[in-house]
């Protein structure tokens, strides 16, 4: 393992490395052996169908509780992602959209977004960002989601629509810049011209030196946000990988293919 | 009779006997004192057999030997100030102190005195409220605090006046295990209308047993606030008695941070037709704290609205009681009345206990209740830390979050600030500063 480590830092255009990761819920196996390489300015698309361990990927990256990891590793800029706690992988430029994101009462959302913004900074041994500046910074990144300034104001996600709160997410993303993001499942729920409106500021943030991972159950998305790879995930394991022609594949055959082996897959995992 | 309890000073009658010979005052308010200790002596200090003391437990309270306070000389430094121009009356260990006083020019038709010298002036003006508000009739400490204050504040507000400067009143005590009653009577006639900002404190050991009388004429308004911020060893144990007419509106908001134990039991009668009445009350208790609220809100007339807005925050191995009592007579058709109770719990042995009780003898109603009780949502936690706000702050900025939501309607903007920072750092919160 620690030759490994010395080997992937040699390899500076690796972003993000998963490597054989084992996750359980509740004692429940969710992740089966998952390899995965992102290098910066690269868009990675994980499709898969419900219950294939799309959203567990997703939060083991980002650290939340109750997620173990019973086998495997992810590293992130050549450092071991699974021994930092939530907060300090996001100050080390990882961010993730979340599925459903969380209605805070009583913190608004401009505090919050300030709070986030200097906890980051701290954590790079930078002052706290000067006032002008931020207010500059949310004004130009409001335009780019189309979000309406009252929504500065209000509390985090209270009483949002389905669609606000995926706005919210990607306006923050918008704001903080982290150099890697999962969006999970950022288009559930969303009508046409919000899902536009949030590819759009996603592919506003696009960059040879950030890395996406969109995680999505629909090839839709992926109509707007184009992946340079594609990946199918189910029980748990990446079984197909190909370039974004796959997911137009996805779109045509459905998940049926995988859901009726079932068996095979499981048994070549092993 | 109280022979059982001889430790409690105040609880005896030669102590009364000696007290009430000092005073100089009409007679009709002796015979007040005299029927209040008769009252009290029939009372008895609470015990938890009785059903409105069952969760309180006064045994730290009866094992004191309390005294009368000796006058003390305090800073002015060590009083709060309102941050904006105020009529401000101070008070130690119950009794005025002119020199730490501020009385502006006041409007016509206003008077913001010392209870115990408007007393002398004008007893015609006291008389007819003083104790003789409804509520409150089974609360020995009321007729305790009815048979021994010395002082408070007295504001009178005539027919149509409007104070708009805040009228705040301190009451600090020096401790030494002694016992003081403020008397604060509120009389706003017709069309009046005052913002009163009543904050208790002190330091060392001590009973603070207060009593509030307000009484609101016909589309009368009154802002009142409470702030209790008692030394750690103090004993609070305060009543409210409130009696608002037509029309006339009561916002009150009790804030109770201090005290080893706490309580505050408020009646209020809305016995005029569109009375409405808001009272937003917030605890923060950690360590061995007890704090505790009682609420009666009687609707006797139609048209009614009241809400009971009451949170607390609790840590360590803290206990908090919300009793809230919405009670409708037959004849208060209209009754709009709402009263929420959420508690807070940042440690697995604090307790809080809530207790709604409805008492509806109208049929064309609208009343409603919830309570909750709960610890931090892990979900908002991780929200937070997954944008990078380490865990401390993630849980200091929901805790605020919680609290502070009760302060949001207090209109004195530096009032409002002050209490923001003072929970802040009672709950030893590492907040930044926010927009």
């Amino acid at each position: 393992m620690r030759a490994y480590i010395v080997e992937s830092r040699r390899e500076s255009s690796i972003m993000l490395e998963i490597r054989n990761l084992h996750a359980t819920v509740d004692g429940r196996e969710i992740l089966n052996g998952i390899d995965l390489i992102v290098r910066p300015g690269e868009v990675h698309a994980i499709m898969g169908p419900n219950g294939s361990g799309k959203s567990t990927l997703a939060n083991v990256i980002a650290g939340r509780e109750g997620y173990l990891v019973t086998e495997g590793a992810i590293h992130f800029d050549g450092k071991n992602l699974l021994d930092m706690a939530p907060e300090t992988r996001a100050c080390e430029g990882l961010f993730l959209a979340f599925q459903y994101p969380v209605e805070i009462p009583g913190v608004a959302n401009l505090y919050f977004l300030k709070a986030a913004v200097n906890a980051v900074r701290k954590y790079r041994g930078e002052p706290p960002v000067d006032a002008m500046d931020f207010w500059d910074l949310v004004h130009e990144r409001m335009e780019l989601v189309k979000m309406d300034e009252s929504m500065l104001k209000r509390s985090v996600n209270e009483g949002f629509s389905g669609g606000e709160k995926k706005r919210n997410e990607v306006f923050q993303m918008a704001v903080l810049q982290p150099r890697f993001a999962v969006l999970d499942e950022t288009d559930s729920g969303l009508d046409i011209d919000a899902l536009k409106v949030v590819a759009d500021g996603v592919n506003a943030l696009r960059s040879p030196e950030r890395g996406f991972l969109v995680i999505t159950h629909y090839q839709r998305l992926l109509d707007y946000i184009v992946p340079d790879h594609v990946h199918v995930l189910f029980n748990g394991r990446i079984v197909r990988s190909g370039g974004k022609e796959l997911a137009l594949e996805l779109e045509e055959q459905g998940y049926a293919l995988y859901n009726e082996e079932p068996g095979r897959a499981r048994r070549a995992a092993a | 009779m109280t022979a059982a309890a001889p430790v409690f000073q105040d609880s005896s009658r030669p102590a009364f006997i000696e007290f009430a010979a000092d005073r100089r005052e009409p007679d009709a308010i002796a015979r007040l004192r005299r029927a209040a200790f008769d009252r009290f002596e029939t009372l008895g200090l609470p015990t938890r057999q009785q059903e409105a003391w069952r969760l309180t437990d006064l045994s730290a309270l009866k094992a004191m030997t309390f005294q009368r306070p000796a006058d003390a000389l305090i800073d002015a430094g060590a009083l709060p100030t309102l941050g904006l121009p105020a009529h401000r009356l101070a008070f130690v260990n119950g009794r005025f102190a002119p020199g730490l006083s501020h009385l502006r020019e006041m409007p016509d038709r206003a008077l913001i005195a010392s209870l115990d010298q408007a007393l002398l002036a004008y007893p015609q003006w006291i008389e007819p409220y003083l104790d003789r508000l409804p509520g409150l009739a089974q609360h020995p400490f009321t007729a305790l605090n009815t048979a021994f204050w010395e002082d408070g504040a007295f504001v009178h507000l005539s027919r149509g006046t409007v104070v708009e400067t805040p009228i705040h009143l301190i009451f600090h005590a020096a401790g030494g295990d002694s016992t003081v009653y403020p008397r604060l009577l509120l009389v706003l006639d017709e069309g009046a209308q005052a913002t009163v900002v009543v904050e208790y404190q002190g330091t060392g050991r001590y009973l603070n047993a207060p009593v509030t009388e307000a009484r609101l004429g016909d589309g009368a308004a009154l802002h009142y606030h409470q702030i209790q911020q008692e030394s750690p060893q103090a004993f609070h144990l305060g009543g409210i008695r409130l009696q608002q007419g037509r029309n006339s509106e009561a916002n009150l908001h009790l804030l109770s941070v201090g005290g080893q134990l706490a309580r505050t039991d408020l009646e209020a009668l809305l016995d005029g037709e569109g009375a409405s009445c808001t009272l937003n009350g917030l605890t923060l208790a950690r360590d061995q704290q007890f704090s505790d609220v009682h609420v009666r809100v009687d609707h006797a007339q139609p048209h009614g609205s009241s809400q009971q807005r009451f949170k607390s925050v609790l840590d360590g191995k803290a206990r908090t009681v919300f009793d809230g009592m919405i009670h409708v007579r037959p004849h208060a058709q209209k009754t709009d009345a709402r009263q929420v109770s959420r508690n807070l719990l940042l440690s697995r042995q604090a307790q809080a206990h809530s207790n709604p009780r409805l008492e509806i003898l109208a049929d064309d109603v609208k009343c409603g209740h919830g309570s909750t009780t709960g610890f931090l949502d892990p979900d908002a936690e991780f929200y937070l830390r997954a944008r990078g706000i380490p865990a401390a702050q993630a849980r200091a900025i929901l805790v605020h979050a919680f609290a502070n939501d009760s302060l949001n309607s207090i209109r004195l903007t530096p009032l409002r600030e002050r209490l923001a920072r003072l929970l802040a750092a009672d709950l030893a919160l590492d907040i930044m500063e926010g927009e």
